[in-house]
Parts: C-alpha cells; structure tokens; sequence
C-alpha cells in the first residue's frame, strides 16, 4: 500500500524556506546527473563540456551555451532538462537518471541569480560561525544549542522537554561506556540533579569520561573503521595477533590522548624520532587490513590490494573521501584524478610484505609487543640476573683450568651421542653432511664452526633449503638454513620461503670476519619462532623474528656448504657440523664449545675461553652459573613467547609507486611520487617529510579542511544515530549537504584549537541542551523528520550488539571487568563452523569455548573471525572487518528476537538476572519484576507495565509448578551453576520473565 | 525513476522519510495502527523496491547449485578429442597465450596436455554431449541449456567462488540472493528469502567456505542469507530452550509485545511497531522451518527420486530436496554449496565420487520441479567458480592425473525459469583453454539471472559510498539467446 506514494516523492529538502545555495542545493542535482559525463573525468567527458567549473560552464561551445548567467531562457541546460524528445533530453533516458521538477525550478532560479558557483564546502577550512539571534535564548546551554535552536524556530519547531535524569544519565552512559548505569547511580544522581542540575549533569559527564570502560566503547567504532580482526580473512582465515593494538587503542581514549598525537602515532609512529614501543605499535593500524594465505596466489596481486587498503581505509576515515573510486580512472564525481590516487597509494607502498602470507601466524613485518605486565616481568628478570652476575664477578678467576675438567667434560659430551657426517667426497665439495639425524619430533641440537673471509656478507653459510625452481612455486624453497647477515646470523625453518618459513635473526652475535664462531641451534616442536634458541660460541644469544609462518615440517634434504643452486658457496670455511639427538642444556652447549675451540681460536682468545670455563668451575660458581644460565633460558624463550604485531616498517630504499592503468596490478604507468590533492584540498606542509609522517603533518594541520570534520562527525553520529553529515564516510561532491553546517564547523574548530580533545568534545556535546532533549516525541514529529536530522528531540537509537550483550551481562551481574588482552571465546553455536571453515588444522578452524571469565568479558574482545563472525553479533549489524565501515546499518529482523530467546549467553544472563529478582527483587512480584525492568530500561516500569510482568510470571510459575523437571532444565543453561538456595520453579519463572525485560525495544535501544 | 528510491532505506523510520511527505499525521497513524498485528507491507525491507521487478519476470525462484572447488569442465560437460590427440604435447603458446597461470604448477618445467579418460555420449533430441559420470544429467538432457563458453578474471577459490557471488572478486559485496531480496522482498511470512544450504561429504574434506558468501555486503544486514544446517539447529537459535513449551514462549512473546506497544504510545517511534512485526515472525519461523525439514510427507517415490543420500542430514541429495521444498514454501532464492571440486591431483580418482554425489540428486530436482508445474518459474543453475586446465598438474598420464584451476573457460548448466530447455551453447578451443564462440562472463550470467527475475541488472543499485553500486559492476549483458 506504500508503493503509490512514492510517486509524490519530491525533493526532500527540509531547507526548502531559505535562499538558494549553490552546495546545498545545486550541485547534489549536478553531481549526480551531470557529473559522470560533464565532469573532471576527460575520458569520459561528452560534446566536451564540463559543468563543474563554471568558466567552462558558461563557455559557448558551438554557438550554444549551457548556463548563460541571469538567462534562464536562454541556458541550453535548462532546454535539455525540460526537453521530452529522447534524443535531446538530459540527462539520457538510457542513463537511468531523472532529475524532477521542483530540481529544474531549482535550477532555473539559480541561473536566474547569475549561477553563482561555490567550492564544494568541505573543501574549504571550518569557520566558527557568529551565534545566531534566537527567541528563546534560555534553551540554550552550549553553543551548539543555538544554532540548533535558530534552525527549528526557522522550520516553525520547538526543541522537545529535557528528557528525565534518568534517561539522560542511560543515554550518556552508552554513549561514553558502552554499558547501562546501574540503579544506585540513577537513584544517587536524581538526588543530585533535584539540588543543584547543572552541576550534576557535568559531575556525571566527568564521572562517565573518567570510566576506564569510556576507552572500550571507543574503541568499538574505531575499531570498525581499522577493520580490526583476530583472523586474517579470506579461504584459510587463519588467527593473527592484533589485540596489543586493540589495547593501545583503549588506553589511548583512556588517557585521553590528543587526537592528532593518536592519528600521527597510527599513520607513522614508527617513524616518529625514537619512537616507543607504543608508537610503533600503534602503526598496526595500517596492517589490520586482510591478507590472503591461499597457495597459488599471485603475490604482486594481493601486495597491491594491501595498499589499496590502506589508501582506501586512510581515506575514509580522516578524508571522508572515497579515493578508492579513483584507482581504475579519474574519479567521475570529485576532482581526484587516478594520478592522486596513486600518490596517496606511494605512501603505503614501502613496506617490505608479501601477497601470500599469514597461513599460521603473523604476516610480516611484525613486531615484539609486551605487555606492560610483560616488560614488568622482564625488568624484574634482568634485575635478579644483575645480582647473579655480582657474586659470579665477586668470586677471583683461578689461574688455571682443572686438571681433569678437560677429560670430564669430553666424557659427559661423548654421553650425550654427537654424530658428524662422513667428510665429504673431493667430487662433492660442497656436500657437508648427508643423512644429517635431524629429528624435530625428537629434538635435535645442530653445531657447526664457521670463518668467514670478508665482512657485511649476506649469504647462507649451511643450507638444506630448496632454492631450484621458480619462487612463485607453491613448493618452493623447502628446507633448513643458517645464514650470517652482517654480525649476525639468521636461521630458516621453511615449507616455503619465506612466507611459510620460520625465520629468526640473532640480536648481538657480534660475528667478526677472520674469526671461528661456533653456532648451536635448538631444533624442536613444530619449529615455529617461539621453539627456536641459537647459541653463539657457547652461549645462548637473543633472536628476533623476521618471519614466524612455518605451516608444516620443513622438508628433509642434504646440507650444503652455501646454498643450492648457481649461488656462490660461502666465502670462507666450515667444519665441525654435529648433530645431538636432544636438546643440549646452556652448560652443555657451552662445554661442547669450549672442548671444540682447541683447534680455532687464537691464543688470547683462547686464554680467555679458558678463564672463563674455570672461573665456572670454581667453588660455588657452578651453582650459581646454573642459576643464571636457567634464569637467562628462562628470559630467552619468554620473548620468543611475547605477543607480536603485525606493524608498519619502511624499506631502506621506498619502492617505487606507478599509475596501475586500470587499476590492474602489473599493468604499470607513469610514474607516482608521494602526494596528496594538495591544490584541492590543503597544501603540503613546510618541511614535512614525503613519507607517512609528512602525511600524518599534512592531515592534522591546523587549517585542514576535512580531518576535523570527518572525525567530529563521526562521533556526533555515534550519540545521535545519524551525522550532521549523513555521509559519514562520503563528504565528497556525493555527499549530502550537512543539517546543521555551523554545528559541524563550531564542533570542528573547538576541537582542532583545543588540542584535539576528544573527551572535551564529548563532554561539550552530553551536556547540551540539544543531546538533553527526550526522544519521546509524536508520530507526527516522527513522520516530519523520522531520522531526526532537524534536531527536535533526543536520539533514540537502537544499541549495537556489543551494548546490547553488555548490557545483558551487566544487569544480570555477570560482566568481567577485566580490559584488554587476547581476544576471547564466548558460547557460539556448536557445528557452526562445520562445512565451512577449511579442513586443515590452521589457528582458528575451531572454536575453543573460552572458560571462567572469558565468557563474560565485554563483546569487544570476542574472538573476530572474519569469514565467519560471531553470528549473534552479525545479525545485530556488526559489520564483517573486512574493510573500513564507519557506519552500520541498525536493522529489525526475526533472526534478531531469535538471539534474543535463545541464545545461550542471553538465557544465563536472564537466568543471572532472575536470581538477582528473587534475592535483591523484595517480597513480591511487583518489586521482583520492577527491579529488572529498572535494571533493563534505567526507568520504574507503570503500573499497566507492571500488571502485564506481574500476570506473566505468575503463569510461568503455575506452568512450572507443574512441570518441575522442565523448570530444573531450563535453569541449567550456561557455564555457572543456579544458585541451588533458589527453588528451580521460581527461578525459571523468573527467568522467562527477566528474558521478556531482556528483548524489549525499549531495552536495547537507546532513548 | 529517481535515485532517491534506490537509496539506502536502513530502516522504515527511513523509509518512512522517503515516503511519508505527502502523508498527513493522521494517514501516518492509520499505518502504524495497521502495522502493530503483522501487516508490514511497506517495509522495502520485507516488500522489495517500488517499481521492481522491471518487467514481468519468467523466474519467481532461482535455486543455484554451486560447486565449490571448480569442477572438470573437460571430464564433464565439454568433450575435448583433440586433447586425446596431443596426449602429453606441451600446450601451444598460441593457445596460452601467455595467460597467467598458478602458483601450483609455476615450477613445472612444462604443461602437458592431459585429455580426459571418460567417455562422452550424446544424450536427448539436443544430442548433448555429456560425460558418462553425469548419466543422470544426461538423462534431463532436453530440459537443460549446457553454456561451455563460461570465463571469469579469478583463477583462486576465494576470489573466484566471490566474483561468482557478489560480482566482485573483492569481500564487500552483496551476494545475488541477498540483491534480490534487496530488490523483490519476501514472498513468504514465515520463512527468509534468501536460504543457503551447505553440503558436504562425510569421506571428504574441502577448502573453506565463507559465511560473507551470504552476507549482505554494503546493503542492510536484513538481506543476508540465512543458513538452514542439516544437523543441529536448522537456523541458528531456532529451538527453544529445553524446558520452556511452545504455549509458554508465545506468553512471554504477548507480554513483550504488550510492553512494547505501551512503550510505542508513549515514545512514538515507528521502529517499535517494526519490531513487534518482526518478533511475530520469529515465533512463526519456529514452527515453518522445523515443518520444512521434515520429510516425513514426501512419497516414497520422490525420496527413492533423488537416490539413497538423501536420508543423509548434511548430503548434497538431501539438500537438493530441501531446495525444492524451500522453493514450494516461498522462497526466492536458495544458495546451495557442495564443496571439494578442487581435483589438482586424484581427480581419475575423486571426481567420479563427486559426480556421484550430484548426478542424480540435482537431476531429480529438475524433474521434481517439473511434475509440481514450478520448472517454468523456477531457474535452476549448476557450475562451480571456475573450471580446470587442460594440461596435467605433474605429469600427463591416461589414467591418473590432475588439473589446475582454470578460468579462462569452464562449463554451467541451467533449466527452467526462462532458459531455452535442450540446448548447448557456446563453445571452447580444441583444447577447451579459451572460449571461441559466444563467450558469456560471469557478469553476463549474473545479469542473466536477474533478467530472468524481471529485473535489469543496471536498474538494481544501491548507493554506497557516493556511489550507485550494482551486481554486475559496470559490466555485464544479458545472454539473450538462452532465454526461452
């Protein structure tokens, strides 16, 4: 019955009482029924005329001129609107637009006040604009409010009542928490507010923004916009580690960082002057994008989609603009050219990655991230190391070694069953050990001695890595390798090189040409990073991981001397290679070192070795070494098991950009050196680097026309449901004309001459009188404005799914507080994953249900899974992480009430909540029912509310009576156990009551 | 038409914006009144799109049959003798043609050609030629339209099984189902739109499927498929808790809508009036979808039809079954899934096993359909995202042998809903590399689809982003010459 009505459907300015301006009005009619073949786009431009710019516009093409200024009549454009010959009509039937009546009246009165042309106005900086005249200035408690005011005393309204303190305090506290108040909050700031309002109402903003659960819920939307995910996406969907970044993100909100230190540190804290550890960190913005571990792939194809990612990511969340439609050509409807696109592309391009990798673990390149319990940890080891290594130095070096050390020592070596391969024949020079015993499963330890001629080598110095064939092979370069790399050495274990391989380099090595090095290398598990221990001439050296992907045992083959294939060998000797059939202890390693270095080292070197075998071997010392030696193994293998992040990290030499024509991945143009549209939008700052620092300067700088307003307008959306700009991610010449431009702007100012203040925003924003008006309204304010863009009256929104399954934990008391840390996971349907997920035994093909706590920690650290999120959390609207989202859609379906009833989680928590009625509830009904309905809706339900709770649990209760084994069966859902004081006929009347409270509109919406 | 009807209508508050204009207050409040039982006829959420379908349309449904892995085209559908000839002859670089090729056989040291070691016969009035592990198929010969010319841009699973689905090889877009009842809306009160059916055999395992296949990209979530499992729960959440009776869920159900239209009269948004609709259906949908899982009303000569799987939850016959059902209920459009046709090695060995599993089950969900009278308003299409090589993963051998993902040709095959029945159309090399004549893109089957649905493809937009998106990207033209 709605379809003919869409007939009447005319322009729906809300605006239609003022004067004509050629942004709000005249170029959303150009944009997008001109634009596409009159527009900047030469390629596509038709009878070569372009209504973008007006001198163009206003340009005699052939005698005929599409605008002539002040003459309607005489504006070829306006004759062609007005056309209904097919083959004169604009625009073109074929092109399936239509522009209406009242569009063309527009129009024709536009040319008729001389056609005046404006920059599309989020290209020009914010202005605060003068606060306009209002009837009624009382209303108005914050700036903001009277522009708000100014525009509905225009349009004839009045702003609604205040909304009661109560609904006020359970709005802002989703707002800025992302959970409900509880009822002694309510109760304590009613109190208040009857004493002093105004006061109150800042002391709770202030008490809201100090919450450490404020950084939570912004980390919600931001994390939406970072596409964060704890898998990688695509057919293997394997896990990653992001979280460390997730936290950053909390902690800064929680901190209240600036806002442009918190963009700058994400865009390029790795290149800020000795960045921290969270600057660097922080860079994982920019890896949070998909990455594709399917064999086969071509690796350039998907490198590129990673940096498209990026620029289509940066873009959207600080630009607004939608540069990605510029990859393949210009684009049809801004002035962004594909040459720009590709200069913002440049920026993201240097980082050393690769298409095809994140199988099992982290793609690279990635980064160590304690903790700050972790780095505790680690101090508090060095320190206790420090003391060890006071009373080793305290006790004096003998002169000499035992006399029998030397033949006890090769005993207990010889115990410990080394093989060396047989020497090699003259006519296989370079084949150093076939058959090695090299047993993972087992344990293997492998030594070898080395010399290298020359320094600053980079080459393998024992290889059994497969090097023939082509590298895009899906099979290539299985194996094991030691290679030296200047003073260090770096260790392979690959299935296939190097995405698939385990590769970690010693930190410290100090390897120096002309000298013999001993290296030891642990062999073990699945020879992942975390298993691997290199010891370099006796002792167990620091590594660092450059790749950590092994997916399978690396192939078994003979070691060479240098690598396979044409490559030189190693330039310099090798003996010694040994293989034991265990992991040998530090001592042990150390001893083995020292029995074998006889023969290779120097006199003083050896003079040295020596003293230190025998300071060992004096008196307490050993014991004490031990201890040491235990502590620095134990330190050792912590780091190898601390958290990496996926980070940002420059090439040495950046990687040249081209035009990709097409956008195709090896179809490479001109050339593209690191830019932005700085004539369009904001020039280059002074001195900034062209690097993504310079980026970050270029984005932030004062007089920006678009970051601010992006940013304020996203979190405006968040509290309202909708932006000033509807667009959030759209303000681009697509984009709609903002409701209220001067709010936007005021907003925008304050907040970049603020210091980037983003708890001060909110706070500025809570407290006004326009965020304080009641969202109750009459249907036809309703009908007149539903999306509520004229601001009269308070939003009413529904809740996300994290808020709306927050909420359900808190009220019901079982919400764990606990922030930040590896995701978690909550129940989730058994079998969902069946028929889906790869059968291969990746990280995450199965779904461990998380225990204790982790299955009620806030819905914000649920394990992401991006080819098959939670599906609770799905048919609340969550998007899916694969790309940048900076809006949601809010939905009504079936499948939502489904979730509602039935769920798991939802029936504990209603369960939960139905214990607290029977012992917090009181006597009877009335008040058991009303504590949750107030713990649900922040509000005491009316006395027709409480009627209708009252009349169903007492049914509940007659039906359970009857039937008490269903009651004990429907109590028994979830982890925790009812509390058995409480009869199970009460509790599950209850229960079914506190799920009735628990799936109300009112309840997970936002009033 | 105005764009402004192809908007993005997240909600009916919105919609209700877009309409409402001309409406006086007291119009509005006769709509909500009329909303509060279960009457949501203007939702374009549950009504489609004012205006569609465009014309009047030859399919009311569309049940896909996808096969996920990319099945033999040239051990199935499209018979290659001359590959026989050129048993283990390096493939011609006139036929190559420098085409990109897989980083599974980018270390051969050369392309074999590997002809196929099944028999072809010709089958019906069309003398279709179809391989002898289809002989069910061969046996609807005259009532499917075999399409050899198939190509796509992909050649992995991931990319290819999402261009096949969403147009774009890229995550992020709306499936086909999910445009459709973007675009047609529902036709059932009790049952979703967009059903997806996952199939799977017990002996074998597969690459990863993606949920997102069925998601609903940029539009609404409302549009996302929703998944009817063959074990456990057949929708997620379904079942009531153990404990709680039918006659105790519709309690709390009217206590909670009593509630909420409480609440409606004194908030007065609209949304809630949606909502009590929408929490309606839930209780309804907890009756219908058990009622179309069980088969218990099926003959016995139906069951026996679609041969001795289907008394397996979870088999592709099974599911095959439950897609006509679907489809009898209201349902416009059912995705079903067979995973594990990625034959790189083995495939002497496993395709036999995977023909088996769909050979006579899918062709007695052609003839099922027929004897009921919905054939002809029903379009059925089975094809997996790509085809494979014609030159060996390894070595050619006459009896075991595998092939590589191959996009640049591969075989479908379509019935009823406005395909002419009994016909082959375009055709493949000698090799069956490259199509030769009458090429049709995964983008020109997509607009064929909707064409069938009454729907033209570059009508069908939704605005995202500044921009108006549609299936087919900016590509796409419908195959006219297999419509009936």
């Amino acid at each position: 019955m709605f379809r003919p009505l869409c007939l009447l459907l005319i322009s729906a300015s809300a605006f239609a009482a003022e004067d004509i301006r050629f942004n709000r009005d005249i170029r959303p009619i150009l944009s997008e029924n001109c634009f596409y073949c009159h527009g900047q786009d030469p390629k596509h431009r038709e009878a070569d005329l372009r209504l973008d710019v007006r001198d163009e516009a206003v340009k005699a093409h052939d005698g005929v001129t599409a605008i002539v200024p002040g003459k309607p009549e005489q504006s070829e454009m306006l004759k062609r609107l007005l056309s209904h010959d097919p083959d004169d009509q604009m625009p073109p039937p074929e092109s399936n637009r239509k522009v209406t009546p009242a569009q063309i009246e527009l129009i024709r009165r536009w040319i008729a006040q001389g056609a005046p042309y404006e920059k599309h106005w989020s290209f020009v900086p914010p202005e605060r604009a003068p606060a306009p005249k209002v009837a009624d200035a009382s209303w108005a408690r914050q700036p903001i409010d009277r522009f708000v005011l100014a525009k509905l005393e225009a349009e004839g309204l009045k702003p609604s009542a205040a909304a009661s303190p109560a609904a006020w305090l359970r709005r802002a506290s989703f707002d800025l928490t992302g959970l409900p108040p509880t009822p002694a909050e309510i109760e304590a700031f009613e109190a208040e507010t009857t004493l002093k309002s105004d006061a109150a109402y800042a002391a709770a903003a202030d008490r809201l923004l100090a919450s450490p659960r404020f950084g939570e819920r912004q980390a919600q939307e931001w994390l939406d916009v970072a596409r964060y995910a704890d898998t990688h996406g695509f057919n293997n969907d394997s896990a990653r580690s992001m979280w460390r970044w997730r936290d950053y993100v909390i902690e800064s909100f929680n901190a209240n960082v600036p806002f442009d230190r918190f963009v700058t540190e994400q865009l390029a804290g790795d290149l800020l002057p000795k960045p921290t550890l969270d600057q660097k960190l922080a860079t994982a913005f920019n890896r949070n994008h998909v990455i594709n571990s399917e064999g086969g792939i071509i690796d350039e194809e998907y490198r590129v989609e990673y940096v498209a990612d990026r620029v289509r990511t940066t873009s959207t969340a600080l630009l607004g603009l939608t540069m990605e439609c510029a990859r393949c050509h210009d684009h049809k409807y801004d002035p962004i050219s594909q040459k720009d696109y590709y200069r913002m592309f440049a920026f993201f391009n240097n980082v050393h990655e690769y298409g095809e990798d994140g199988r099992i673990a982290n793609a690279v390149p990635l980064l160590v991230t304690p903790t700050p319990e972790q780095q505790r940890r680690l101090r508090e080891m060095d320190q206790r190391m420090e003391a060890i290594d006071l009373k080793l130095q305290a006790t004096p070096a003998p002169a000499a070694v035992p006399a029998d050390l030397r033949a006890r020592l090769t005993a207990e070596d010889a115990k410990l069953q080394p093989k060396s391969p047989k020497p090699a024949k003259p006519a296989e020079a370079r084949l150093l050990a076939k058959d090695a015993d090299v047993d993972a499963k087992r344990g293997t330890t492998l030594s070898v001695w080395f010399k290298a001629k020359t320094a600053s080598l980079d080459a393998p110095i024992i290889s059994a890595l497969d090097r023939s064939g082509n590298p895009a092979a899906v099979s290539y370069g299985g194996g094991r390798e030691l290679r030296l790399v200047g003073e260090e050495l770096e260790w392979a274990a690959s299935q296939r090189y190097p995405a698939y391989a385990t590769i970690v380099r010693t930190v410290g090595a100090k390897i120096r040409p002309g000298t013999w090095h001993q290296v030891a290398v642990h062999i073990h598990g699945k020879e992942n990073a975390s298993t691997i221990a290199l010891f370099v001439d006796g002792e167990e050296v620091p590594t660092q991981i450059r790749h950590d992907g092994v997916s399978g045992a690396p192939a078994k083959r003979d070691w060479l001397l240098g690598a396979d294939g044409k490559a030189k060998p190693f330039d310099g000797e090798v003996s010694g290679f040994r293989t034991y059939p265990s992991l040998l202890k530090s001592g042990q390693i150390r001893h083995a070192y020292w029995l074998q270095s006889t023969d290779k080292l120097t006199a003083e070197q050896r003079t040295v070795a020596d003293r230190g075998i025998a300071r060992r071997h004096t008196g307490n010392n050993l014991a004490l070494q031990t201890e040491r030696d235990t502590l620095w193994t134990e330190r050792l293998a912590f780091i190898r098991n601390l958290p990496t992040t996926m980070v940002m990290e420059e090439m040495p030499t950046p990687r040249q950009a081209y035009v990709l024509t097409r956008g195709n991945y090896d179809a490479h143009g001109e050339k593209a050196d690191p830019g932005m549209p700085e004539q369009l939008i904001a020039p280059w700052p002074q001195d900034a680097p062209r690097n993504r620092l310079g980026l970050a300067r270029w984005f932030l700088q004062p007089q920006h026309p678009l970051t601010a307003r992006v940013v304020v307008n996203r979190f405006w959306a968040q509290l309202f449901g909708v932006g000033l700009a509807k667009s959030v991610e759209d303000f681009g010449t697509q984009g709609e004309w903002p409701s209220h431009p001067e709010v936007l702007d005021t907003l925008a100012r304050d907040f970049v001459d603020g210091g980037w203040d983003v708890k001060k925003l909110f706070r500025s924003i809570v407290l006004s009188s326009t965020y304080r008006q009641t969202s109750d309204a009459t249907p036809a304010l309703y009908a007149r404005d539903p999306e509520n863009r004229l601001l009269a009256r308070g939003p009413r929104v529904r809740l996300t799914s994290e808020q709306i399954r927050d909420q359900a934990l808190a009220v019901s008391g079982l919400l764990a507080e606990k922030i930040g840390g590896p995701s978690v996971r909550p129940y989730q349907p058994e079998g969902l994953y069946k028929g889906i997920v790869v059968d291969a035994p990746y990280p995450s093909t199965t779904w461990e249900l998380g225990k204790g706590d982790e299955l009620y920690r806030r819905s914000l650290y649920t394990f992401w899974k991006r080819t098959v999120p939670h599906p609770a959390m799905l048919t609340f609207d969550s998007p899916d992480r694969e790309f940048c989202s900076a809006r949601r859609s809010r939905t009504n379906t079936p499948l939502q009430a489904l979730v509602l009833w039935n769920e798991t989680g939802y029936l504990e928590a209603s369960r939960k909540l139905a214990e607290r009625m029977l012992k917090e509830g009181g006597p009877d009904d009335a008040a058991r029912t009303a504590l949750a309905f107030r713990l649900a809706t922040g509000r005491a339900p009316r006395p027709a509310e409480i009627e209708v709770l009252v009349r169903t649990l007492a049914q509940l209760r007659t039906d359970f009576a009857a039937r008490p084994d269903d009651a004990a069966k429907l109590v028994k859902v979830g982890a925790s156990v009812p509390d058995p004081a409480l009869p199970a006929v009460e509790l599950a009347a209850a229960a079914g009551v506190a799920n009735l409270i628990l799936t109300l509109d009112e309840t997970i919406t936002k009033n | 038409m105005s764009c402004h009807q192809y908007e993005i209508m997240h909600s009916r508050r919105e919609f209700l914006q877009k309409t409402g204009l001309g409406l006086g207050a007291g119009a509005l409040a006769h709509l909500l009144g009329g909303c509060a039982t279960s009457d949501v006829a203007g939702d374009p959420h549950i009504n489609g799109l004012p205006g569609l379908p465009h014309f009047a349309p030859k399919a009311k449904r569309v049940i896909c049959l996808f096969q996920s892995g990319g099945p033999s085209h040239l051990d199935l559908l499209d018979p290659k003798p001359e590959l026989e000839r050129q048993f283990d002859k390096d493939l011609p670089d006139s036929v190559r043609r420098g085409q990109r090729i897989t980083g599974m056989v980018a270390s051969q040291a050369r392309l074999a050609c590997q002809p196929s070691r099944f028999k072809f016969t010709r089958h019906g009035k069309a003398g279709t030629e179809i391989s002898e592990l289809l002989p069910h198929i061969g046996g609807i010969a005259d009532e499917i339209c075999v399409v050899r010319s198939m190509h796509t841009e992909a050649i992995n699973h991931d990319p290819a099984i999402t261009f096949f689905q969403t147009g774009s090889q890229l995550p992020g877009r709306p499936s086909m189902g999910a445009w459709t009842d973007y675009g047609l809306g529902r036709m059932s009160d009790n049952l979703p739109s967009f059903v997806v059916l996952v199939s799977t055999n017990k002996d074998r395992s597969g690459q990863g499927l993606l949920a997102r296949l069925w998601g609903s990209g940029f539009l609404p979530s409302a549009h996302q498929g929703v998944q009817f499992r063959g074990a456990g729960e057949p929708v997620l959440y379904l079942r009531d808790p153990e404990g709680l009776t039918r006659e105790q869920r519709k309690k709390l159900l009217e206590g909670a809508n009593e509630l909420n239209r409480l609440n409606l009269a004194s908030a007065g948004d609209p949304e809630i009036s949606a909502r009590i609709s929408q929490t309606e259906m839930a209780y309804r949908m907890q009756a219908s979808v058990p009622e179309l899982m069980d088969l218990a009303g099926e003959s016995k000569a139906v069951m026996e039809s679609y041969g001795p799987d289907v008394n397996t939850p979870g088999s592709f016959a099974r599911n095959a079954l439950l897609a006509r059902r679907l489809a009898e209920k209201g349902v416009r459009f059912v995705q079903l899934y067979h995973r594990d046709w990625d034959h790189h090695g083995g495939l002497h060995d496993q395709l036999p096993k995977m023909a088996r599993d769909v050979d006579q089950p899918a062709a007695a969900l052609v003839k099922d359909l027929k004897q009921r009278g919905m054939l002809d308003d029903t379009l059925v299409i089975w094809g997996g995202e790509f085809g494979r090589t014609p030159y060996a993963q390894g070595g050619a051998n006459r009896q075991k042998y595998g092939r590589d993902h191959h996009g640049k040709a591969f075989s479908i095959w379509m019935a009823g809903g406005g395909i002419k029945p009994g016909m082959t159309f375009g055709s493949t090399d000698d090799f069956g590399f490259n199509t030769q004549e009458n090429p049709v893109h995964i983008h020109d089957l997509q607009a064929t689809i909707l064409h069938c649905l009454g729907i033209h493809h570059e009508r069908l937009t939704y605005r995202f982003q500044g921009r108006q998106f549609r299936l087919t990207d900016v590509h796409g033209r419908v195959v006219k010459q297999i419509l009936s």
